[in-house]
């Protein structure tokens, strides 16, 4: 009698990679970097994904903007939010707005890499350049959405104890931030090839 | 015997999820968020899958006959397994990134679920369609009626993944979302497997139709067109069917 190893499809007890990386725990620095990293190289598939309609080049072109996108919005959004947060005294440390910085891109990426399979299928079969488009943009502004609201809701839990004109104070400037990183995150990914009508 | 016996607990199981499947949605989604085994409810949503979209496609081909019985019957559940691995990721991470995270093994299981029901429930029609073209159902009010059915057994697998994902509002968000994903992935890929239904006219049956236009393209050209809108090249073919020509150039001959 020989003892074989059976394949199982019971689930683990581990915590899944999504729920690692949409986790609301603020970790140490390490972990919160390791989670913005994962985020940002899980971008990279979906525009892969995207690049996979021309081949070539295109393939780490649209991967590489696909990321930049996601890490402008977090360098250049993320230290002007803690600022404005802090001249309002809210109860928000910087560690604790990079965790959700951190959780919000994970998200995005997270979600832009699930859609890669069906972008890759979208990108590939569909003829006419604006129907390819419009299915990039619809993914781009899902994830996007998917990861402001991440960050919306860990923020708004850091300032649960808050006065309530600091947490609309706060409020205010996260709809801000989010009317920005939309912006931003829109002209970036508008220099994606497959955008620019790229067949 | 002996092998008889050693294969009855594993086919009545099966025959056991699938019965579950159909009366009980909310124990199945129960069992794929648990942690025990799911190899029978796999085997039984994969068979279901496999033979109810069969039966349903070579149903859905008797409108035309021949060969086509055949391409419908292999073609439809090779599409639905095909947006069914597609899809998968992307309800995986919308509903982690949503706030509702699970694992992914429970996901294709709760995936694979719904799909089965959904085939069920096409069996289930299955006869009706069937009928309808044998009475002398057109080609464009059976491909209504096709889209009826689906809809129907997608409304039945819909049970299953609310069960799972959670019946409030966060998980009407995320079947929604994730809906859309479904939508334009289904779509695309049964428009690349087309045709399933053959047109009666048509001189041969192919398998596959030349690759043309898109999903999105078609669905955009059908709204257009139904507010009246169209485009220039049609409005301009339009313009010169109109002059005329000698009977044997009409629509029928080309």
């Amino acid at each position: 009698m020989i003892d074989q190893p059976v394949l199982s499809f019971s689930a683990p007890a581990r915590q899944t990679l999504g729920a690692r990386l949409t986790s609301p725990a603020v970790e140490p620095v390490p972990a919160e970097l390791m989670r913005l990293g994962t985020g940002l190289g899980l971008s990279a598939l979906y525009g892969l994904a995207l690049g996979a309609r021309v081949g070539g080049a295109a393939l780490l072109a649209h991967a590489g903007l696909a990321t930049a996108g996601l890490a402008l919005v977090g360098v250049l959004g993320l230290p002007p939010l803690f600022v404005l947060l802090a001249l309002v005294n809210a109860p928000v440390s910087p560690q604790a707005l990079f965790s959700a910085g951190a959780r919000a891109v994970a998200s995005t990426g997270f979600v832009l890499a699930g859609l890669a399979p069906s972008a890759a299928l979208l990108a590939v079969t569909i003829e006419s350049p604006d129907a390819a488009a419009f299915v990039t943009r619809a993914g781009l502004t899902l994830a996007g959405f998917i990861g402001l609201y991440q960050l919306v809701n860990s923020v708004r839990a850091l300032l649960s104890h808050a006065p309530f004109g600091t947490r609309a104070k706060c409020l205010a400037f996260l709809g801000a931030f989010c009317v920005f990183a939309f912006i931003l995150a829109a002209r970036v990914w508008s220099v994606l090839p497959i955008l620019k009508g790229a067949a | 015997m002996t092998e008889f016996q050693a294969s009855e607990p594993a086919g009545s199981e099966i025959c056991r999820v699938l019965d579950e499947l159909l009366r009980s949605p909310k124990s199945v989604a129960e069992r794929t968020r648990a942690a025990g085994d799911l190899r029978p409810l796999f085997l039984a949503a994969l068979g279901a899958l496999l033979l109810g979209a069969g039966i349903f496609g070579a149903t859905l081909a008797t409108s035309r006959g021949g060969a086509q019985l055949l391409y419908s019957g292999v073609k439809l559940p090779f599409a639905l397994l095909a947006t069914l691995l597609l899809v998968v990721p992307a309800f995986h991470a919308i509903s982690a990134g949503l706030g509702r995270p699970l694992g992914f093994s429970s996901m294709v299981a709760l995936m694979l679920a719904a799909a089965g029901r959904g085939a069920l429930v096409l069996i289930a029609l299955s006869p009706v369609i069937w009928l309808c073209f044998d009475r002398g159902l057109g080609y464009h009010p059976g491909v209504l009626l096709a889209s009826v059915c689906y809809a129907l057994s997608g409304l039945a697998a819909l049970e299953v993944v609310l069960r799972g994902i959670g019946f409030d509002l966060r998980g009407l968000v995320i079947v929604s979302v994730f809906g859309l994903v479904v939508f334009a992935t289904g779509g695309q890929t049964a428009w690349m497997m087309r045709p399933f239904l053959g047109r009666p006219s048509a001189q041969h049956v192919p398998f596959l139709r030349h690759r043309e236009s898109s999903f999105v393209d078609a669905l955009a050209q059908s709204a257009r067109s139904s507010l009246g809108i169209y485009p220039m090249e049609r409005a301009l073919k339009r313009a010169s069917d109109r002059t005329p020509r000698s009977a044997g150039d009409s629509d029928e001959s080309r």
